[in-house]
């Protein structure tokens, strides 16, 4: 009788442990069912776009974070987001912050359509969304101290004393695309790299294309000109969000056509100071 | 907590500040300062206000004509408002018109929030600053300040660097060895400075004062008067400094005396003969690190060299620099004396 009773109580007590995990479980099946990417699921088009910006600088994307929307945003590429939507036929909705980007397209949590916050194509970023053609390179421009002579390949910046920002691409791309002879020197700060360069410590700085026009703004005496790029990688593109309604396709046609109609261009001389894709590749 | 709220319709705009002032809990008048720019750096002057909205409406309202003629700017657009100013904890919070964010010119955008930071933060007894447009909080707007947390302080001002990053801007376009740059002030720094003074056609004082820091700030590396290959020097009789160059590259700038009277023969030459310590016949004196590049007339270290020519000849060096130019200009590197420069 008491075997059966201690038998009985053990079942319980293993019936009330599994019941207990299984409770503490669910949601983490579900949570872990949530960061799945959504299937791609065809829905109408959006009566209205929202757009998420990634509000770094107010060159590229910035604005006022007012609730759960930007308002008075400027940039680049809202600028672009506004030209997208008109060329998609659908009406500009809002916008809102996509705060850090990768980690939210990671998560896939779209209450936007498009995504234009500075996002380079990565696994993560293909994962969660439908990636466009890039609308902006993301090479290394190279600026050169006054009256050094313009280089015409790879191989005249390699005996050149290069800089670039401590721990940036820039960096990155001078020791493994551009292998300089010697050691290139590493500034803490932009300031201190425009430094550098207008003493002659350096002979020419690499700095992202989409920040070089900023970089000489304001300084022609001082500095030389924006030669050319070195290529380090993709671009920027667009993120569509699955399940939007919205064709990637459709997106890569309107960026082609305001790529054609130079409108692409006139934005990043506006906006950016220059059109890195004018910028030379130097190989 | 005191908390003490102004409600200010943007409509009323900053006037109706000076109102609510009480609120504050500051009736009375009293000094205050307002921080607007000079040359791009911040200088502040004292106003008679009401407490802190009344600090804000002079700070908004700009700065006053004969300020203005003194040079004076603000980099806050003119008729931007106050929406609300309040203040929580020695925390001020100040929501602003969009008119605060008008324009894209980085250094203006991120210039007027440090002027207003450094208003309010000269207010006794406020510790930080949140700044609010249009009741949302900006992103990305002003560069340089992360305007989602409370700013304690504004950025530190660039425009005026230390000695430190002084000599280490003498040493990146060329003046002085990399050694050079210790942070103390002593006798390499002035010499490098001296031979700053030359090239640049400011008087020749070796001291570094404001003219000497203004013109480093703008300063680019000296290029040499003829572009050739290789390993050259130029000796400027105009500039009184030597230039080593190579590659077409100044690589050091020498502070040095030639000829007074134009002995220094005009031309260009070799370095014919070095000497590690020379003894000159003439003049019955020792030479050392001499380097000879036409008959009698070398480089050599000299225990006095004055800011303008004034020996035999020669080519005095301090003894810091004539070792450095007798390991560069070794045997048959070209010399060209050039009697003035552009």
């Amino acid at each position: 009788m008491n075997r059966r009773r201690l038998r009985r109580m053990r079942n319980r007590r293993a019936f009330v442990v599994i019941a207990v995990c299984a409770l503490a479980a669910a949601p983490l099946a579900a949570q872990a069912a949530d960061s799945t990417p959504p299937s791609p699921v065809s829905t109408s088009p959006p009566t209205s776009l929202v757009v998420a910006l990634g509000l770094r600088d107010p060159a590229m994307g910035a604005g006022v974070v007012r609730g759960d929307t930007v308002v008075l945003a400027r940039g680049f590429e809202v600028e672009l987001a506004k030209l997208l939507a008109r060329r998609l036929g659908v009406p500009l909705g809002h916008f809102v912050e996509l705060r850090p980007a990768r980690r939210l397209l990671a998560g896939a949590s779209t209450s936007w359509q498009l995504a234009l916050a500075g996002i380079e194509p990565s696994s993560v970023a293909r994962a969660a969304g439908d990636l466009s053609d890039p609308y902006l390179t993301t090479d290394a421009a190279v600026v050169l101290r006054r009256h050094l002579p313009r280089p015409r390949a790879l191989s005249d910046l390699r005996r050149r004393t290069l800089c670039a920002l401590r721990g940036s691409d820039s960096a990155r791309t001078i020791t493994t695309v551009v292998r300089p002879e010697s050691a290139p020197l590493l500034a803490t700060r932009p300031d201190r790299l425009r430094e550098l360069l207008r003493t002659g410590a350096c002979d020419a700085a690499l700095v992202p294309s989409i920040e070089a026009g900023r970089f000489v703004r304001g300084h022609a005496r001082e500095l030389g000109p924006v030669t050319g790029r070195v290529e380090s990688g993709e671009g920027l593109v667009v993120a569509v969000a699955r399940a939007s309604g919205l064709d990637v396709a459709a997106v890569d046609r309107a960026l082609g056509q305001l790529r054609r109609a130079g409108t692409l261009g006139r934005l990043a001389r506006t906006w950016l100071g220059l059109d890195p894709a004018r910028l030379r590749t130097l190989r | 907590m005191r908390r003490v709220r102004l409600a200010i319709p943007a409509a009323v705009g900053a006037s109706a500040l000076v109102l609510a002032a009480p609120a504050l809990g500051a009736p009375e008048a009293r000094r205050g300062e307002v921080w607007f720019l000079r040359d791009g750096r911040p200088v502040s002057v004292t106003r008679v206000a009401p407490a802190l909205p009344g600090l804000v409406r002079s700070l908004l309202e700009g700065p006053t004509r004969a300020e203005r003629a003194k040079g004076l700017r603000s980099a806050i657009p003119a008729g931007t408002e106050v929406r609300e100013l309040t203040i929580s904890r020695r925390v001020v919070t100040v929501d602003l018109a969009a008119r605060f964010a008008a324009g894209h010119e980085e250094e203006s955008l991120t210039a007027r929030v440090g002027q207003l930071v450094r208003t309010l933060r000269s207010a006794p007894g406020v510790v930080g600053v949140r700044i609010r447009v249009e009741g949302g909080v900006p992103v990305g707007l002003f560069p340089g300040y992360d305007l989602r947390r409370t700013v304690r302080a504004p950025l530190a001002d660039r425009t005026a660097p230390g000695l430190r990053e002084t000599q280490q801007l003498l040493v990146d376009l060329g003046f002085m060895a990399e050694s050079g740059a210790t942070g103390r002030p002593g006798d390499e720094t002035s010499v490098a400075v001296l031979a700053f003074e030359k090239w640049s056609g400011l008087p020749r004082d070796g001291v570094l004062d404001d003219d000497v820091a203004r013109a480093l700030q703008r300063a680019t590396r000296p290029e040499p008067v003829r572009h050739e290959p290789g390993r050259r020097v130029e000796l400027l009789l105009d500039r009184q400094v030597a230039l080593a160059i190579q590659d077409d590259k100044v690589v050091r700038v020498f502070h040095v005396s030639s000829g007074a009277g134009g002995r220094t023969p005009v031309g260009s030459f070799r370095i014919y003969r070095k000497e590690r310590l020379s003894w000159s016949v003439p003049f019955k004196v020792w030479m050392p690190w001499a380097s000879y590049f036409t008959g009698g007339i070398a480089f050599h270290e000299y225990g006095y060299v004055p800011a303008y020519a004034a020996s035999h000849g020669c080519v005095r060096m301090m003894a810091r620099d004539a070792p450095l130019m007798y390991a560069f200009a070794t045997s048959g590197t070209p010399v060209d004396v050039i009697p003035r420069t552009a």
